[in-house]
């Protein structure tokens, strides 16, 4: 404990460095900055600036890079919560509830509760990172394909719970995301899907297109549809803060999402955009209320924000301790450290001291930064609000499109935002949710590929699911997930589905 | 209707404008505005980390900018053929990898029509090249080629390798083996070389053929086993491992980043590209970029250049077509 205290002295001692402390702020800006814009996420601007950081020193490099990265995570929530279009794609949960509470006249305090969440999250999960990195990583390292595939299988269970509608809507629409993700080259064959020519297809349809279509584009045209705009509560400013009892609906939330967000991290994959679909159903689960879901619940924000700040530091955890990206995200930054002439490694924390415990506690730095920085534009942000919509949704309109180009640099990538578009207006119209087509898109790749890994492992026997403990009990898990929702529809039991008949063609019955 | 027309007709008058003076001054000298080099895969890749200090070299060398712009997608074939059917005057210039002789060949292979062919490109200078390492997981018991060999041999089928996905760089290096030694090994692809190397050290794959410079750590850390390298000589961080040619495999085998423009571009123009790349890959601030990087440079002017494609190209051709259309297991 001594050691830790006095390597974290050392890491203050680089980190309040004016220098180090003036990259942690930039990084914390522009993140702010490429969450607040529709689109561009955290890795389309950690990717601009890598080649900036190629200049600095390898500490004020990383702590610049990883501002970005968490810095996102604050901002992607804003216009999410003022005008339901996803600042990026982690974001998307945070619209069904966040834009509710817009307008029932709470933005402010779904903006303040975003940031506290995500300052809690990102500060408790850098704990966990300085703490138990060595250990974890290795244990991230047992997740082979089929281990990986287990966990998606149940991540695509909870799905069943997700909604607030009908429950064969929802798993109707997380098909078509399957669907929608199995365009693209065959990852075990080279083989080209549904591509129709057009090579860009061959990276399959991006998410971060057809979460903005799905979710922006569609709100535009449902407002623009109506014989009167929607009437949005201008919010007061003395309500710019959570109210007590919308303090206490959230402090638990917070905590349940800082552990999961940080433990989803840590495996491969995109995590922070899955950790913040997991904390949603989560919360539902647990919610005495979940018919309040969808309709404003503090908690669907509260939850999925933290999450996904906390997986940020998840996704560090294999990069430091053993030099292996988690994601995308951390292999641009491995990238970083390796142009400064650092291999990263299992011996970077041992042999960069000054790197590692730097880059620590400029994490504590920037998170405080973001929540000062964040909290007082809550009061900007809400304002926004008060822009006419024949001014405002143009404008919204043209950084959809330049923040879906700038991903991609393709002309493609809007063609898509501008169908989903469409086919979000025409879901939306018939009372489908759009979030579960999101998820089904970010899984379906994964999936695929952990499944069709777990059988070349196996020279094709499916036994490979069932032969490794941690598979087995994940899908145990998932199974009986599985039945137990099964089993209202089997028994007729009462559950809060009919109970609020929610569930189309089934009578209500009271209680 | 008045006001319509001349909204159209104002840009359509100063494109043309600057469209004509752009084209007059382009004649006189190269270059005169500033140059792209299209890295077709994401930052962070080793096509990305060698554009960039090649790029800030030759604007020195040019005293003219040079702007790296990465053009992504369906495994760089993306930016290959943005760059293949650019025009040819020396303003967009593509730095590629090994993969560059692969995609036509697997475009040949499913009866594609070809994203690009390679006589749309011509060389301009090979920058660097990097042998590929073969690394087993520490807890497999092969403690040289000749023990893995030979298990191979008796267990045809079992022992798998990753890869960063099929008919990648990492992928054919493993076919040259298996094909020189006579074995046949069990093929697991991941999305790319990072995640390729996440699953040897798990241990859920056996062996794995990497770029050396982000293996070495992990060797360093008794996570993974050298067995042997791909390269003519050994590699100088690891004195001790020794070449397949040296174990009596005739195979060699990198990972290249060479330069390339349109077919088409004036003599001239090529001339001029030469002789500032091969004054900017001998800068000091190069060499010590690409030595940061553990990237050994290697430098070929285009004839020789050609030489080392055509063979290159000719090799990993061959490979494909013996892999051919990959077939996936029958379920049990």
């Amino acid at each position: 404990m001594t050691e830790t205290l006095h390597n974290l002295y050392l890491g203050f001692s680089v980190a309040l460095a004016p220098s180090v402390l003036l990259y942690a702020f930039v990084g914390c800006v522009v993140g702010t900055l490429v969450g607040v814009l529709p689109g561009i996420g955290p890795l389309a601007g950690i990717s601009l600036l890598l080649p900036a950081s190629f200049g600095l020193d390898a500490t004020s490099a990383m702590v610049l890079l990883a501002g970005i990265y968490y810095g996102a995570m604050y901002g992607g929530s804003t216009t999410s919560i003022l005008m339901r279009i996803p600042g990026e794609a982690a974001s998307v949960m945070t619209c069904i509830d966040g834009y509710e509470m817009t307008r029932r006249g709470r933005a402010g305090p779904a903006l303040a509760i975003a940031a506290i969440g995500s300052y809690i999250a990102g500060t408790a999960s850098i704990v966990g990172l300085m703490l138990l990195a060595p250990p974890l990583a290795s244990f991230a390292l047992r997740f082979g394909p089929p281990e990986y595939f287990a966990l998606l299988m149940l991540g695509l269970l909870v799905l069943a719970y997700m909604s607030g509608g009908s429950m064969l809507k929802s798993l109707a629409m997380a098909a078509l995301g399957l669907l929608l993700g199995m365009i693209g080259i065959d990852p075990m064959t080279g083989f080209f899907r549904f591509s129709y020519g057009l090579v860009e297809l061959g990276d399959g349809i991006g998410v971060v297109p057809v979460a903005v279509g799905l979710f922006g584009l569609s709100e535009i045209l449902l407002t623009a549809g109506q014989p009167t705009a929607a009437e949005v509560k201008k919010p007061r400013l003395n309500e710019l803060l959570p109210s007590r009892q919308e303090w206490r609906d959230s402090i638990w939330p917070i905590g349940r999402g800082t552990v999961l967000g940080f433990f989803i991290g840590i495996i491969p994959g995109s995590a922070h955009i899955i950790s913040s679909f997991v904390s949603y159903a989560l919360e539902k689960r647990l919610s005495k209320h979940p018919e309040r879901f969808g309709h404003g619940a503090i908690e669907g924000v509260a939850g999925p924000e933290s999450a996904n700040n906390s997986a940020t530091s998840g996704a560090f955890v294999p990069m430091l301790a053993l030099g292996v990206p988690s994601g995308p995200i951390p292999a641009v930054m491995i990238a970083a450290m390796m142009v400064h002439g650092i291999s990263p490694g299992p011996l970077l924390i041992s042999q960069q001291p000054e790197l590692f415990w730097g880059f620590i506690a400029s994490m504590y730095v920037g998170n405080l930064v973001l929540l000062i920085l964040n909290l007082p534009l809550v009061g900007i942000f809400v304002n926004v609000l008060r822009i006419p919509y024949p001014l405002l949704y143009p404008a919204i309109l043209v950084f959809c499109v330049l923040g879906v180009y700038a991903v991609n640099g393709s002309a493609v990538d809007i063609g898509i935002m501008t169908a989903t578009g469409a086919l979000g207006y025409l879901l939306r119209k018939f009372d489908f949710e759009t979030a579960p087509v999101v998820l089904g898109l970010i899984l379906a790749p994964m999936m695929e590929m952990s499944f069709r890994q777990s059988l070349a492992m196996s020279s094709g026997s499916y036994a490979i699911f069932v032969n490794r403990p941690i598979a087995l009990v994940m899908l145990t898990v998932g199974l009986a997930l599985l039945l137990l929702s099964v089993v209202p529809f089997l028994v007729k039991r009462v559950d809060w589905r009919q109970r609020l008949g929610l569930e189309a063609g089934q009578e209500k019955e009271t209680l | 209707m008045g006001s319509y027309r001349r909204n159209i007709l104002l840009p359509a008058l100063l494109i043309s404008f600057f469209g004509v003076t752009v084209q007059s001054s382009a004649q006189e000298k190269y270059p005169d505005r500033p140059i792209t080099i299209v890295a077709p895969f994401p930052p962070g890749g080793v096509a990305d980390l060698t554009a960039r200090p090649v790029a800030a070299a030759l604007e020195k060398v040019m005293k003219n900018p040079v702007v790296v712009v990465n053009k992504t997608g369906a495994a760089g074939a993306v930016g290959m053929s943005f760059v293949a059917n650019s025009k040819p005057d020396g303003y967009n210039l593509l730095l590629a990898l090994s993969s560059i002789s692969i995609i036509p060949e697997a475009d040949k292979l499913f009866d594609r029509k070809p994203a690009y062919t390679m006589d749309q490109l011509i060389p301009i200078a090979l920058v660097s090249a990097d042998p590929t390492i073969f690394v087993v997981n520490a807890s497999r018991p092969w403690k040289n080629l000749k023990e893995f060999v030979d298990d191979a041999k008796k267990r045809p089928g079992e022992i798998s390798y990753s890869s960063s996905g099929v008919y990648g760089t990492l992928h054919m290096a493993m076919e040259l083996l298996s094909h020189s030694a006579g074995i046949n090994l069990k093929h697991v692809p991941y999305s790319g070389a990072g995640p390729a190397l996440t699953a040897l050290l798990g241990g859920h794959v056996d062996t794995l053929a990497s770029g050396p410079a982000v293996v070495i750590p992990q060797i360093k850390a008794g996570k993974i086993r050298p067995l042997a390298g791909w390269g003519a000589k050994r590699v100088a961080a690891l004195p001790d491992v020794a070449t397949f040619k040296e174990l009596g495999y005739d195979i060699e085998f990198y990972i290249w980043a060479g330069m390339f423009a349109p077919r088409g571009t004036p003599p001239a123009v090529m001339k001029s590209i030469r002789e500032s790349v091969k004054q900017a890959v001998n800068t000091t601030e190069f060499k010590a970029a690409m030595e940061k990087l553990q990237t050994p440079i290697a430098y070929l002017d285009a004839p020789e250049f050609q030489k080392f494609w055509d063979k290159d190209a000719k090799m990993l051709a061959a490979a494909i077509k013996r892999v051919g259309k990959l077939e996936i297991p029958e379920a049990k």
